[in-house]
């Protein structure tokens, strides 16, 4: 990553203009929307010539190939303006949509559907990757990524507001508007079951990382078993525990009162919670382990009394690590309650999988995609609430390497 | 520390985790009607306790086989792609390809798998493909740390040598990269093995479709025959893995 900029000041930036091209191939070579005529039929894919026509085409391909000449001679000036015209693409993709869904769709079918093709999904990808990409050519810090999000969010919402006739017949929406109360539930569910289970294995994790750290033999032994439980496959522990849960909920009165059941939140709430407490656990270990004894010391040395040295050396340098360890869990977490839904814990994944079950597509869209959102967003608050409260490297941004 | 044994002894004494792991998932695979009065008494009400769609050793081959060509695949894919982007030559796009593997571990597994579903289609190859693509981030993410973590007077030295570039990456890179590039593998693998019982649920027949079908019928029996199978099955495997990790040195997780 260090390898850049002034290393090589002629050539063509290569990279943008591959995924130039290779958006080109898509929007010719693929289908860029579908069109049903209601639920049921499956769609007929169209590509974008077949529904523009070879002049609206060749007049979308346009920014692209703009795109690739401008990544050409990558002068600061030129590569800019391409940063510019890529999220000018971005925040139009879905005002494109609309038109191509205003020109294929028929008026006189009130049930006619507008599906995304494997086109959009592509341009959506590579044009993201043509940000990430003119970011780090530019040396742009984390501000004008959260800016570009922002812009992009933004224009997406006021598209879908100000063209909400022309949007309306775009089957994820469909899907949402029959369900948008089931979808704020499933939303909250899966909130409160991330949330909740993190939350736990924060505490539950502090306590045993601290139990470690008096015995090198529990240390083994905890580091030993937590790692099986987070090799066992997610579906596996959700079955593991649906025998045992049914037996107690049978047989413990109050925990039937509680509401454990085999089947609901308690198997995927314990789940969750063991595939947590191994990240949790370690990175609260290390970050409790990880103070130099030099520093605490020198701390002890200034007078500071034991209270102090917690407060004031201790936690500020250990709180990176236990944010980064909360990151790692809540990213994993997100993804795992949605297989929660089989074993009827609710949250997205029941979209997910009633979606795959009934063969819509859109359903399984509705579920994935706020999924996918809201583990990139975690991801993305946390780590930088974790880089901004380290010490070391509060400058430098982009933890690869 | 197992000076005391004989060589092979101690070899095999090392290997002893994978093993017991191999040999219950094996035993368990082939045997599973012995326990028949056990799952009777699990699920008192169900005539058949046993999952009868199909043979355990069946259903453990065909999630093995989907596992292993992803996961081959993947290997290929993965490390070559590493491989080609810290050459001269491709160079330009490292730093795309570096941030994009350790931003697409973000994705949720269970979203890959049921986005790539509306593209490719129900079926083998789709989850093969799916799993394949999960599979290669952090494949690439550990070869790109272990080829750019190296120290710059190994390669010097390698360069002062005489070797040719490919013999640099053959004799001299790859092999200083590979308990790296192992925890990468390994961490695929477990995944893969996960999302390929999730295959279950569009269709696939492997050890997730007891869990499924003992979901959807009530039946514990089989839930927990499909479970205890699929947990065998990651726990043997990622203890063959930590093995082969210690025998390369120090595992660089």
């Amino acid at each position: 990553m260090r390898v850049s900029a002034h290393a090589r000041a002629p050539g063509a930036n290569r990279v943008v203009v591959a995924l130039s091209v290779a958006a080109l191939l898509a929007l010719w070579g693929v289908a860029a929307i579908g069109v049903a005529p209601n639920r049921i039929v499956p769609g007929t894919p169209l590509k974008l010539a077949e529904v523009a026509g070879w002049y609206g085409a060749l007049l979308g391909s346009l920014p692209l190939l703009a795109l690739a000449a401008l990544a050409w001679r990558p002068e600061l000036a030129r590569l800019k303006l391409a940063l510019g015209l890529a999220l000018a693409l971005l925040m139009a993709l879905p005002a494109g949509l609309a038109l191509l869904g205003a020109l294929a769709l028929d008026p006189a079918l009130p049930q006619a559907r507008l599906g995304l093709g494997p086109a959009f999904w592509l341009l959506l990808f590579l044009l993201a990757l043509v940000l990430i990409e003119l970011r780090t050519r530019l040396w742009l810090g984390s501000l004008a990524g959260w800016g570009m999000v922002a812009a992009v969010a933004l224009a997406w919402g006021a598209t879908g507001w100000v063209l909400s006739s022309w949007l309306a017949p775009l089957a994820l929406w469909q899907e949402y508007r029959v369900r948008s109360e089931a979808f704020g539930t499933a939303v909250l569910y899966h909130l409160l079951l991330v949330g909740g289970a993190v939350g736990a294995s924060l505490v539950l994790g502090t306590a045993i990382a601290l139990a470690m750290r008096r015995s090198r033999r529990l240390e083994r032994a905890g580091f030993t078993l937590l790692n099986l439980v987070q090799t066992i496959p997610s579906l596996a522990l959700f079955g593991l525990l649906l025998a045992p849960l049914a037996w107690l909920a049978a047989n413990v009165g109050w925990l039937h009162a509680l509401g454990v059941r085999g089947i609901g939140w308690a198997p995927a709430f314990l789940a969750l919670l063991g595939y947590s407490l191994l990240p949790m656990v370690r990175n609260t270990f290390v970050a409790l382990s990880g103070v130099e004894a030099g520093v605490l010391e020198a701390a002890r040395g200034m007078g500071m009394s034991r209270a102090q040295v917690f407060w004031q050396v201790r936690l500020p340098l250990a709180l990176p690590v236990v944010l980064e360890g909360i990151r790692i869990t809540t990213v994993q977490a997100i993804g795992l309650a949605a297989v929660a839904a089989l074993v009827g814990a609710g949250g997205l994944g029941t979209f997910i999988f009633q979606g795959l079950g009934q063969a819509a597509m859109d359903l399984v869209l509705l579920g994935a995609l706020p999924i996918l959102a809201m583990a990139l967003a975690a991801d993305a608050l946390l780590g930088a609430l974790s880089r901004r409260l380290s010490p070391q490297e509060n400058r430098s941004h982009g933890g690869a390497g | 520390m197992t000076s005391e044994v004989p060589p092979d002894v101690g070899r095999l004494m090392r290997w002893r985790a994978p093993l017991v792991w191999l040999s219950l998932l094996m035993l368990l695979a082939a045997g599973m009607a012995w326990l028949t009065p056990l799952f009777h008494w699990v699920e008192p009400g169900a005539r058949q306790v046993i999952y009868p769609h199909g043979d355990f050793l069946v259903l453990l081959g065909r999630h093995l086989l989907v596992v292993s060509v992803a996961s081959l695949l993947a290997v290929l894919l993965g490390v070559g792609a590493a491989v080609l982007v810290t050459r001269p030559a491709g160079r330009d796009f490292l730093p795309l390809v570096a941030q994009f593997a350790s931003m697409g571990q973000t994705f949720p597994p269970v979203a890959v798998l049921a986005l790539a579903v509306p593209v490719l289609g129900f079926g083998t190859w789709p989850i093969i493909v799916a799993l394949l693509l999960y599979g290669l981030l952090p494949i690439v993410r550990n070869t790109l740390a272990g080829l750019e973590g190296l120290e710059a007077g190994v390669m010097e030295a390698a360069r002062g040598m005489g070797m040719s570039a490919s013999q640099r990456l053959l004799q001299v890179e790859l092999p200083l990269a590979a308990p790296v590039i192992l925890a990468g593998i390994r961490t695929s693998v477990t995944v893969n093995i996960a999302t390929a019982a999730l295959g279950a649920t569009v269709g696939a027949s492997n050890l997730g479709a007891p869990i499924i079908s003992g979901i959807v019928n009530g039946n514990t029996a089989y839930v927990l025959q499909g479970a205890v199978l699929i947990g065998l099955l990651a726990l043997c495997v990622d203890s063959a893995f930590e093995r082969l990790q210690r025998g390369l040195g120090h595992p660089g997780r």
